[in-house]
């Protein structure tokens, strides 16, 4: 990487962060208010995070947080929104899950006349979805794949969670621009990515495409839709012996951000996100709902960067991973 | 003829009496105690909740215990009626593991039959096709190759669970039609249809189970399959509509959560767990220390208002996973001690 790339790079975290840094000090205090927080689970480094950046921002503005986790089951997490809105909290902010399911509970939330906001899930009864460019970050890391593999070659795809709003938005931007690239075939059927087990089945699942393609040059690249199948495809490609099958996620995940800074991993990028930021900006923008800002706009974007394997050590400090 | 079979089923019955050592006074005494104590604790949480928790008793969070429960139930109710009549021994009796899994199979065929356009009535009869037949599955593992429940019912899971992966690709399902539209809408006399689904079993099962000459044979084999052979009665015949009972409240069951989650979601078989705890706990609340339809209800309603009551109290929710480990404990040390003093 040249030095006017790497000044580049800088610059460009540094505009990112203080961005959406700069306005972080004017946010109205919660004290007395009662902030429901639902989230799908908590078990994945994004979730956690985010969930994290809400709890301390609550507390931080002297709010009392009503925190519920679903443990991945929808119907679980159902329950809880309904005893919540039997609860009246002064907001409900709701973190990621199945968008379908959710999407009536959400209409019911705003029907009791509680102000609703979302992180990384988008409704038409959300007040402010804070979350990623997800239709950069899917554009951004199928071009990187594309321009890896250049422009050719069969590509494994996880597609197991299209549910999610948001790995919908990845997907759809990578067919988008898979379009452009004719010589790119996606194998079929695509892979489903689960949970829990997501490493150990990911390894298992590609450990098997890899034997069923023997050849080198079958297999191009494993794309998903976030980075813990990443990290199951990573370790099935490493462990047979085909580093040439290259890797693609989104997350950021501190242990993927490490694999793809090696430069000897199949992991060739990854669009890190900045979770704990997106919790707390969740929270301001809740912040300022409820002392009277009712101008919000719809969508809040927190910047995203995609690592590789040129700008990875840099990304690492960044992103306040590098230990 | 059904007269006389029910003569000598008070035979069997007292014959099992007899088998026990202790003398049935002392039994129902300790029982008595043992109920007395669970009913104590369901109050004393009740009262606790009522006071400490912010909107515990109005009537709109009731009716959210309520609805929240009622998969629950229905599932519970099955188990109890499978271990009505497998007996209650924990290893060698009745239990079908199957449930949560044969929820989500169910759930899955529902959406995928109306997302194929067959209709909400055909969707509906497919559904309880395909709870029934996982129940005669089972019944033929258990009565026709005697396999133990345990086992049978094991692997039976995993075949539900397989099928469902295969009927869903593991993927979020969206299903909307006419009934779950209404299911998820309506609310006849001011309670959700789901509130009435859970009334209504209930009531129901109450009655068949309890209080019908079925029933009663359904206990007596549960009881002492020696003495209800004896007495006439078709043992095979009662164990299997037991697993097959179970398999149509689990169709129900899957209707019910399909109109909640809008179709099937992977996880259903999360449920096991709290099946398995529910029915078990709804032994304390009964004389015999055996599983009843009423305290499946209560125990059903216990476990709901814990985990209403730890949200509006704003304990975490994962305190309820660990009262739970401990509830089950409780109950089998609270069986296990009985047993061994020859009380069941």
């Amino acid at each position: 990487m040249s030095f006017k790339a790497r000044i580049l790079a800088g610059l460009v975290f540094a505009f990112g962060f203080a961005a959406t840094t700069a306005y972080a000090d004017d946010v109205p205090s919660l004290k007395g208010k009662r902030i429901g927080i639902t989230v799908i689970g908590t078990e994945h480094y994004w979730d956690l995070k985010a969930y994290q950046g809400q709890m301390d921002e609550v507390k931080r503005l002297g709010g009392t947080a009503i925190a519920l986790d679903g443990g991945r089951n929808d119907s679980r997490q159902i329950s809880q929104i309904q005893t919540l809105i039997a609860q009246k909290p002064d907001v409900i902010i709701e973190q990621l899950g199945n968008g379908p399911v959710l999407q009536p509970w959400l209409k019911k939330v705003r029907d009791a006349g509680i102000p609703l906001f979302t992180v990384d899930t988008i409704s038409p009864h959300s007040i402010n979805d804070t979350t990623s460019d997800n239709f950069g970050i899917g554009e951004k890391l199928a071009l990187q794949l594309a321009s890896d593999i250049h422009g050719k070659g069969n590509i494994l795809v996880f597609n197991g969670f299209y549910s999610v709003p948001v790995c919908a938005i990845r997907y759809d931007e990578l067919k988008l621009v898979l379009k452009a690239f004719p010589d790119i075939k996606i194998i079929t059927p695509e892979l489903r990515d689960v949970i829990p087990n997501t490493v150990q089945n990911a390894y298992s699942q590609v450990t098997d495409m890899l034997s069923k393609y023997p050849n080198k040059g079958d297999i191009a690249a494993v794309w998903s839709a976030w980075d813990v199948p990443q990290v199951g495809a990573t370790q099935a490609i490493v462990a047979a012996k085909r580093p040439e099958v290259r890797t693609y996620g989104v997350d950021g995940s501190p242990d993927v951000v490490k694999m793809v800074k090696d430069p000897a991993s199949p992991a060739s990028a990854v669009a890190a996100q900045q979770p704990y930021l997106i919790g707390k900006t969740a929270v301001d923008n809740a912040a300022r709902y409820l002392a009277g800002n009712h101008d919000l706009p719809p969508y809040t974007f927190v910047p995203s960067v995609l690592v590789t394997k040129e700008n990875a050590a840099e990304a690492e400090k960044a992103l306040g991973q590098a230990s | 003829m059904d007269g006389a079979i029910d003569q000598r089923l008070g035979v069997a019955l007292a014959t099992e009496d007899a088998e026990a050592e202790v003398p049935p006074l002392k039994r129902n005494r300790r029982g008595g105690f043992v109920r007395f104590a669970a009913i104590g604790a369901l109050l004393i949480v009740f009262v606790v909740f009522a006071i400490a928790a912010p909107g515990f008793l109005t009537r709109g969070n009731l009716t959210n215990v309520v609805e929240q429960s009622t998969v629950l139930a229905l599932l519970a109710f099955g188990m109890s009626i499978v271990i009505i009549g497998g007996g209650g021994d924990v290893i060698r009796g009745g239990i079908d593991l199957s449930l949560g899994a044969n929820l989500g199979l169910c759930a899955a065929v529902f959406t995928v039959a109306v997302n194929a356009g067959l209709g909400d009535a055909t969707a509906t009869v497919l559904t309880f096709a395909a709870g029934a037949s996982v129940g005669l599955v089972n019944a033929f593992a258990v009565v026709g190759l005697g396999i133990l429940p345990l086992l049978a019912t094991l692997a039976v899971m995993n075949i539900c669970a397989g099928l469902e992966l295969v009927l869903t690709q593991n993927t979020v399902l969206t299903a909307n039609s006419p009934l779950l539209a209404y299911i998820a809408g309506a609310t006849p006399l001011g309670f959700s249809l789901t509130d009435w689904t859970f009334l209504g079993t209930a009531l129901l099962l109450l009655v068949v189970v309890h209080a019908t000459p079925w029933g009663l044979r359904l206990q007596a084999v549960g009881g002492s399959v020696q003495a209800a052979r004896s007495a006439g009665l078709r043992v095979p015949l009662y164990l299997a509509l037991s697993y097959v009972s179970a398999g149509l409240l689990v169709a129900l069951a899957a209707i019910v959560q399909a109109a909640r989650l809008s179709g099937s979601s992977p996880g259903s078989g999360d449920i096991l767990l709290s099946v398995v705890l529910t029915s078990l706990m709804s032994a304390v609340f009964s004389r015999r220390l055996l599983p009843s339809i009423g305290g499946t209800i209560l125990s059903v309603l216990f476990i709901g208002c814990l985990i209403n009551g730890f949200q509006l109290l704003n304990v975490s929710s994962y305190w309820v996973n660990g009262v739970q480990g401990v509830l089950i404990l409780l109950v089998v040390a609270v069986r296990s001690v009985s047993r061994r003093s020859g009380e069941v």
